[in-house]
């Protein structure tokens, strides 16, 4: 047997249900905009039964709970792509200024200065004794050195710039960390107390994103809503509400920051994220340009004071040394300069002196070694290629690089618009479905309203149905 | 029920509004700079075949300079080699009126010293320089190549035998210079030696045919050696129209390479137009649309 006191809590019950989920409602509206936001959800369920007698009744509707809609795998996929883009628009980012230095579609590389100083070797075949032509090379070998000094200080630039980004991006690193750890520690704790931690693991999504960008992570799933977060590579960054900082120390060698976490140097072992794009840069793109631009520079310099040593300058005496000599490839290009400043000490001809003696005829006009300086232009002495050809392989390394990085992000980045729009179409606040939801969270409450005004009327007439005794 | 699409259409949006604007962007800088590779990595293949590119018509563009130097010291060797030519002929004509039983021996007298006079141009000839280099002292461009004894008036050679030569084109060379002695004091024919022979055969008055001839063959001599100036002057005229249609070749070339199609970049850049103001007319209707909240009263 029900009782219209019963049906009164049931109506009441009912009204604060609907309530609960208008509010919900009205929150998902207000925060449509807020980045990071899952939209949530006002979980009704019916209430517990009650047996009178043989009879079953219902006690009504209860608001068991609100959850946050998310998918996990979804979060983690995003996660991830946005790894893979952070590093390669780092990567991006700086390749295009290394490329800038090669730029040779608008002439701005070294292969003017090389072609130039060939061709003031070609000047000065057609006429050795002219003391013009000879300061005209002079010149262009100054330049030439000039040009490969400066490529190779610029790339030194580039690098410490990177070093710097490198120090920036472990800064914001350990800042997210930590904030990620607190906020662990909050979804952790709601979810033991059994409340809804829906806007903490939002908070904590939208960390684990941004850190994403920076750094590749491993995401473990703790137990109790509580996430592990390592590096790739396994190191940990934050444990339950504890974050581990990773730390910078310069190499001794290098001189550059070496990335440690928990005092092991994990600098080649990071991927993922702009900083393991800006270690990519820093540690092997560069150096292995640099690389290559100092075998150009030894070897050009070897190969043409090989030649200048094997002729006879103006005066007739056996030619010297025409680049500054170099010991070692590396750091080549930074270095390599002009050893002579008088004309008179290019070794064009190949006829042994002394000149201008009386008596012995001259060869001032013997241009023999200068056709075979001019001659190197043409042979392999690079590495087996040609000081242009070899060039030319740089150029090409520098843009497909930074070419093939393009073309990974232009289509990692439309992977990462496919995944935040399944994301969003988990998560995100359909203004549409609010409103109707809204109307028909009002519909019940004003029914249920409706019902307590009916049950009031009955309460009242079963009590007028008592009638005083006077 | 099917799928729950993403309510908010901004994302997607916005990225295809940066792209067309990309697009644009990228379009702008070709039609401005006439060029589809303005950076390596716009086309890395390319990029490095322009290095080759740029490398080869810079050196077409010094192997002319040479070439319009070689030519100017080719025409003046030529030019002081018809004049020693002209100065011969005039010496053979001499010694022939010499060698006829008319002339006295006073007018012999003047005839020689005529044909000395003759032999003082040619060693000046000889020695004549271009930019301040000898053009006939071999490889010896600073030493006077040849000094006339004024007493005994032999003529001795000071410069060497040596000739020099320089590329015209990548792997063609050319030589630059005949060597003075192979010139004018050649074992087949010695001009100096053979007007040495006149001036003293107008002297004495004796064996003047002899040396008439003696002057003839120095001369047909000489003919044979300034033919050297002649085929070079006609090898670098051909090597300067290699040049010429090598310098278009790669300048087409490179054009294939990086230039760009005005008629595709124009029809790219409307086509980029078009797609940015769609997206944007697109980007203010779903920033506009109505919500079922509009209805709702």
């Amino acid at each position: 047997m029900g009782s219209l006191t019963a049906s009164l809590n049931i109506a009441t019950q009912s009204m604060l249900a609907e309530e609960g989920a208008i509010e919900t409602t009205t929150n998902n509206i207000a925060n449509a905009n807020t980045p990071g936001y899952a939209r949530q959800v006002p979980n009704l369920e019916e209430a517990g039964t009650i047996q009178v007698g043989q009879l079953t009744f219902g006690t009504g509707v209860d608001l068991a709970s609100v959850s946050s809609m998310r998918d996990a795998v979804l979060d983690l996929r995003v996660n991830q792509e946005t790894q893979q883009q952070g590093q390669l628009s780092a990567f991006i980012g700086a390749g295009q200024q290394i490329q800038a230095l090669f730029n040779e579609t608008s002439g701005t590389g070294l292969q003017s200065s090389i072609t130039a100083f060939f061709n003031s070797l070609s000047e000065l075949s057609t006429d050795p004794s002219d003391l013009t032509t000879r300061e005209g090379v002079l010149t262009a070998a100054q330049n030439l050195t000039e040009a490969f000094n400066q490529t190779s200080n610029n790339l030194t630039t580039l690098q410490r710039n990177t070093d710097l980004a490198v120090q920036q991006s472990v800064t914001q690193i350990n800042s997210l960390t930590s904030q990620i750890a607190q906020v662990n520690e909050q979804v952790v704790a709601a979810t033991k107390s059994g409340e809804n931690a829906g806007s903490f693991e939002d908070q904590r999504q939208q960390l684990i994103n941004q850190l994403s960008n920076y750094i590749g992570v491993s995401e473990i799933d703790a137990g109790n809503g509580g996430l592990t977060l390592t590096t790739t590579n396994g190191a940990a960054l934050v444990v339950a509400g504890q974050s581990f900082a990773l730390s910078t120390q310069a190499n001794p060698t290098t001189g550059f920051q070496d990335v440690y976490a928990n005092g092991a140097d994990i600098t080649s072992q990071i991927s993922g994220g702009e900083l393991a794009g800006q270690i990519q840069i820093r540690d092997q793109e560069i150096p292995s340009l640099q690389n290559s631009l100092d075998t150009l520079a030894y070897n050009m310099t070897t190969a043409v004071n090989n030649q200048n040593e094997a002729g006879y300058d103006l005066n007739g005496t056996a030619g010297g040394a025409f680049f500054t000599p170099l010991t070692q490839v590396q750091g080549a290009a930074d270095s390599m300069g002009v050893a002579i400043t008088d004309p008179t000490l290019i070794a064009a001809s190949g006829t042994p002196g002394p000149y201008n003696t009386s008596g012995n005829p001259d060869a001032t006009g013997d241009n023999t070694n200068a056709n075979a300086l001019l001659a190197l232009q043409n042979d392999n002495i690079v590495d087996g290629q040609t000081p242009l050809s070899y060039y030319s392989d740089i150029v090409f390394k520098i843009g497909n690089d930074v070419s093939s990085a393009q073309t990974n992000e232009q289509a990692g980045s439309q992977v990462l618009l496919q995944l935040q729009n399944l994301q969003g179409g988990v998560s995100s606040v359909d203004i549409n479905e609010e409103a109707a939801n809204l109307v028909r969270f009002q519909t019940a409450y004003q029914a249920s309203a409706q019902v307590a005004t009916v049950i009031n009327n009955l309460l009242e007439t079963a009590i007028n149905m008592v009638v005083p005794s006077t | 029920m099917s799928i729950r699409l993403n309510p908010d259409l901004l994302p997607e949006l916005l990225a295809s509004m940066q792209q067309s604007e990309q697009n644009e962007t990228t379009a702008t800088q070709q039609l401005s700079s006439g060029r589809t590779v303005n950076s390596p990595s716009d086309d890395p293949a390319a990029t490095a075949a322009i290095v080759l590119n740029h490398d080869q018509s810079s050196q077409d563009a010094q192997f002319l300079q040479n070439i319009s130097t070689l030519q100017g010291r080719f025409q003046v060797a030529d030019s002081t080699l018809s004049n020693v030519v002209q100065v011969l002929t005039q010496a053979v004509s001499l010694g022939t009126e010499g060698a006829t039983s008319t002339v006295s021996a006073s007018d012999r007298q003047a005839l020689a010293t005529e044909v000395q006079g003759i032999l003082t141009q040619t060693v000046a000839l000889a020695n004549t320089t271009y930019q301040g280099a000898y053009l006939f002292g071999g490889t010896d461009v600073n030493t006077q190549p040849f000094t006339l004894d004024d007493t005994t008036g032999a003529v001795t050679y000071n410069g060497n035998p040596n000739t020099a030569s320089v590329e015209l084109s990548n792997g063609n060379s050319i030589t630059t210079n005949v060597p003075g002695d192979q010139l004018f004091q050649n074992g087949s024919g010695s001009v100096f030696g053979a007007l040495q022979d006149l001036y003293n055969s107008l002297n004495s008055g004796n064996n003047i045919p002899t040396a008439v001839n003696e002057v003839s063959s120095a001369l047909t001599q000489l003919g044979v050696q300034r033919v050297t100036y002649g085929n070079a002057l006609n090898q670098i005229n051909l090597s300067e129209s290699f040049l010429n249609q090598d310098t278009l070749n790669l300048s087409e070339q490179e054009n294939m390479l990086e230039g760009a199609d005005l008629s595709t970049v124009a029809t790219n850049f409307s086509q980029a137009q078009l797609a940015s103001q769609a997206t944007l007319s697109a980007t203010s209707e779903v920033l506009s649309q109505k919500t079922l909240l509009d209805y709702l009263v």
